[in-house]
């Protein structure tokens, strides 16, 4: 099977990131940016690293954005160059693309033109930040649908010794425990204690909670608001 | 003098022990108690604070983990596994 090809347009903190996490899992990546200095600490990175105006077209069909499968554009300093540097890629006939937006309207703009995802990167850290400072049981979260929610929730002491039928998680809360983490104690034969992470992927009604568990718990918004004030 | 050292030093070693029993055995608040004993003894010992903070960390007490690793960091700077627990916690990335 042929390696997905991705291209990366704007090599700043995010996209230079992406584009090196992407060649990390193995992919083509073309990473393209305007400044050739940027452009040249990334060609240790990436497949191809290229310096080009991403508003040019003619330029950026001779890079060969073309034959990439998805293109990130990653223009954040200028919406009007993410705007244009979008449709570029669109009219190039790239089949997904997906542009980083730094405001609703440069979204709305981009989505209109032929974005396939739009996102937010600095907007939703804010959202899982504030998750996670007002909630302090709450490890992550992440967003499933528009109602709907995964957490990773430290188990709340009333649950401590329950199964997860007993604790009454489902039937009082209405949220699924679709996971188990749990914190496991240990000393090896040199007396070094430790911490080994065990991870029960399909737990039973009949798992016991205990109080180094952590619990990967799927549920509507309004359901898992309750269950975080517990 | 020589003596008391050597009691000492035995006394330090017993609370270590017990203080990895209790946590063994999620303990918390017995293992904590264990190794601060050691520091009673050995206000030097890195070790100590360090468990003291896998148990935090153990128990979910993130805040106090973060704070213990810091401490026994202070005192060795060299301490590998207080600097990786340290800053997986913190959300760093392994150098």
């Amino acid at each position: 099977m042929p390696k997905k090809q991705f291209g990366v347009i704007g090599l700043g903190t995010f996209g230079s990131n992406v584009a090196k996490e992407l060649e990390k899992k193995g992919m083509q990546v073309l990473a393209i940016d305007i400044d050739m200095d940027i452009v040249n600490k990334m060609s240790q990175y990436v497949t191809q690293a290229l310096a080009a105006d991403a508003v040019d077209e003619k330029a950026m069909k001779d890079a060969g954005i073309a034959d990439c499968d998805t293109v990130i554009v990653s223009i954040g300093e200028s919406v009007e160059t993410s705007i244009l540097a979008t449709l570029i890629v669109k009219e190039l006939g790239v089949k997904n693309i997906i542009v980083k937006c730094v405001s609703q309207w440069h979204s709305r703009v981009a989505a209109k033109i032929g974005a396939d995802k739009v996102i937010y990167p600095e907007f939703e850290m804010a959202k899982k930040l504030v998750e996670n400072i007002v909630s302090t049981n709450i490890l992550s979260q992440i967003e499933l649908s528009k109602d709907y929610d995964l957490i990773e929730l430290i188990a709340p002491k009333i649950f401590w010794g329950s199964t997860i039928k007993d604790s009454g998680i489902r039937s009082n809360y209405g949220v699924n425990v679709i996971a188990l983490r749990r914190r496991v104690p240990t000393v090896d034969d040199n007396g070094n204690a430790d911490i080994k992470e065990e991870v029960n992927m399909v737990p039973c009604a009949d798992d016991e909670i205990m109080q180094n568990d952590v619990l990967v718990v799927i549920g509507s918004r309004e359901a898992l608001s309750k269950i975080k004030k517990v | 003098m020589k003596d008391d050292g050597k009691i000492q030093k035995n006394d330090k070693t017993e609370h270590m022990e017990l203080g990895k029993f209790y946590f063994l055995n999620n303990k918390c608040d017995e293992a904590i108690s264990e190794f601060k004993k050691v520091i009673e003894i050995d206000a030097g010992s890195a070790e100590a604070y360090y468990n003291i903070g896998l148990t935090k960390e153990t128990c979910g007490d993130f805040c106090g983990a973060k704070e213990m690793y810091s401490k026994a960091l202070s005192l060795d700077q060299n301490y590998k596994s207080a600097r990786e627990k340290l800053n997986k916690l913190i959300g760093l990335e392994d150098e």
